[in-house]
């Protein structure tokens, strides 16, 4: 167990309803100083929930969240204490040094050591060459790392990314993949994903199932094919590497147990609910094969 | 958010060459200008049009150093006022596509227009002795609360754009109901010069609220320009951003909606003014708005100014209606800038 002074973000007993029906509940969570952390959960599992959570962006009913101790502060204290870098935001016709300028949050132009912060954002983003780019221009990578380096650039102590690596080519994948690895023990980071893969190279893992935490722990331990099938509903081979990297998983197919555990609302109406595995098997495996 | 499949991440050096050289932040395309020297160069442009606008009338040309009575009571004020509206409405534009997240977005899209037309075209009817602007200012204000009313619960721009064109169309066949019943001949040809925007003859007394509100207007604007800039990219991004976001948007329309009522109150429906200026400046200076809402404001009064002119004179001693022709010209830059492509 993390100890509570240690940790950037903390959540207690955090319950979040959306329309009327429970989304996430029971939620206790704590993030270390310098820990990545990964949220793994099937579709409508709360993964964004929590990360809107974490964000300060969604109160919850009942019970607390506190960042670093307390609450999170306004205006340009809130991007020192915590970046967020959204799945899919509204494209923008800012240049990329304009938009990670304004993720420093500033209510003026930046001065001399802030657009040294802006720069530093663009190398570790290696987006130097395109700072001048208008995003509406950028391909999918490019576009997604500038948004984690808006996310990045003022130096927040916790780092919160939805499907980080969601459309990306291979290529852009190992991209963010080197990001996180230089952001590793200096930067609090968690991330809600649907690649296991990116999952098991992160510190611990949560595994979410139906708005609660099903599963929290290292890697190794919560990443079992036992777990991910109750969760997930997938039959899962995990392929450890021989050279002692993060391990690798083949989705082999669907599971049953998931039907057993669905909410109502992922089938809506009573012919999709008695749709026969082999019919849903495709979609579930390509929500989560990497 | 980009085209995926456009080029490899990481392969810079298959871009085009011409936009910079790495590792020179800050340096712009050969042949652009920064974006002080535009705003510099228009508000310059915008005292020329000015000085043009008040030299020329359906009298014909007079000096602007022989400063007759003429021009000192009648050309003078109404180009100022030119200035004013379309400056108010090209401001308003920026706001309302801000707050809508819809560059499509014009300051009467709100149900304003309706709610400006009814009141006035119901005054006109009413009280034919009484000058319809005040009514017409109550009418696009009330008009815009009614569809912030009726798109009430959690915000969602398509909703307020859905329930403005709605509400617009009802108020429309209102006014349309109220040309058609009313007995008064004199109503038809009255209420036509209204509703295609018309600067009259201003008092210089009149000018000072809409010169206040604009001036305060563009002002305020433009110290949340950062803000405005954040709210762009999404309510939750700019909440991520330390922005409070219902607030600023609430503050947004209200400026938006006074600034396009007074604008209705001075010169009736200038039309188009609030949609090309915005984007001609976005073109001009790209996206943030620290240069965007004074070179909209400054682009605006220009267009209406010299529109004005050209309505003056083009059939003197008839006018024309000033938004008739900010449209005729307006419709056809737009299209111009449209077949140039993107910026």
């Amino acid at each position: 167990m993390i100890p509570v002074v240690e940790a950037v973000v903390e959540a207690a007993g955090v319950a979040v309803g959306r329309g009327g029906r429970p989304v996430l509940a029971g939620v206790h969570l704590a993030v270390a100083r310098g820990e990545q952390l990964a949220l793994v959960g099937g579709n409508g599992s709360g993964k964004t929930t929590l990360l809107r959570v974490l964000a300060g962006l969604d109160r919850p009913l009942t019970g607390r969240v506190q960042w670093a101790g307390g609450p999170l502060p306004h205006g340009v204290d809130r991007v020192r204490r915590v970046g967020v870098a959204f799945q899919a935001e509204l494209a923008s016709r800012f240049t990329i040094r304009d938009l990670v300028t304004l993720g420093l949050a500033l209510d003026r132009p930046p001065a001399a050591a802030e657009r040294r912060l802006v720069d530093d954002a663009l190398a570790l983003a290696a987006l130097g060459a395109l700072a001048d780019r208008p995003c509406t221009a950028l391909s999918g990578g490019e576009a997604q790392r500038a948004v984690l380096a808006r996310a990045l650039v003022a130096r927040p102590g916790l780092v919160l990314l939805d499907e980080p690596t969601n459309h990306l080519d291979p290529a852009g994948r190992a991209m963010v993949q080197a990001l996180l690895d230089r952001l590793r023990g200096t930067v609090a980071v968690v991330i809600a994903t649907h690649e296991l893969g990116l999952a098991a190279s992160c510190d611990r893992v949560a595994l979410l199932a139906d708005g609660r935490i099903a599963a929290l722990g290292a890697p190794a331990a919560v990443l079992t094919p036992d777990q991910l099938a109750a969760a997930l509903g997938v039959r899962v081979r995990r392929l450890d590497d021989p050279d002692g990297g993060p391990p690798a998983f083949r989705i082999i197919g669907a599971s049953r147990a998931r039907d057993e555990h669905s909410t109502p609302d992922e089938h809506s109406t009573p012919g999709e609910h008695s749709a026969p595995d082999d019919l849903r098997a495709p979609a579930e495996h390509s929500e989560v094969a990497a | 958010m980009g085209t995926p499949g456009m080029g490899t991440p990481g392969s810079p050096s298959t871009r085009s060459p011409g936009t910079h050289a790495p590792g020179t932040p800050g340096t712009r395309l050969p042949g652009t200008r920064s974006p002080d020297t535009i705003v510099l160069a228009c508000a310059l442009a915008c005292a020329a049009v000015a000085m043009l606008a008040i030299c020329v009338g359906s009298t014909g040309w007079r000096s602007p150093w022989a400063w007759s009575a003429m021009i000192a009571e009648l050309r003078a004020p109404r180009v100022v006022l030119g200035g004013l509206v379309g400056a108010g409405l090209a401001v308003a534009g920026v706001a309302m596509q801000a707050v809508l997240h819809n560059e499509l977005a014009d300051p009467y899209v709100l149900g304003v227009s309706g709610g400006a037309s009814v009141g006035a075209v119901g005054s006109l009817a009413l009280w034919p002795g009484m000058p319809p602007g005040p009514a017409a200012a109550i009418g696009a204000a009330g008009a815009a609360l009614l569809v912030r009313g009726l798109a009430r619960g959690p915000y969602d721009p398509t909703r307020v754009l859905l329930a403005g064109v709605a509400l617009g169309s009802v108020l429309a066949s209102a006014t349309g109901a109220i040309l058609v019943l009313a007995p008064a001949s004199q109503l038809l040809r009255s209420a036509t010069s209204w509703l295609f925007g018309g600067l009259g003859t201003p008092r210089w007394s009149a000018l000072i609220a809409p010169a206040l509100a604009v001036t305060g207007a563009t002002a305020w604007l433009s110290a949340q320009a950062t803000r405005i800039d954040r709210i762009t990219l999404g309510a939750d991004v700019a909440a991520a951003l330390g922005v409070n976001v219902a607030g600023l948007r609430r503050r947004l329309l209200v400026v938006a909606v006074v600034l396009t009522a007074i604008a209705v109150a001075a010169a009736g429906m200038v039309g188009f003014v609030g949609l090309i200026a915005p984007h001609a400046a976005r073109r001009l200076v790209g996206a943030p708005h620290r240069h965007l809402i004074a070179l909209a404001a400054l682009l605006g009064a220009l267009l209406v100014m010299a529109a004005d002119a050209v309505a003056r004179t083009a059939f003197a001693p008839r006018e024309l209606p000033v938004g008739l022709v900010t449209a005729s010209i307006g419709g056809p830059v737009f299209l111009w800038q449209l077949q140039r492509g993107p910026r």
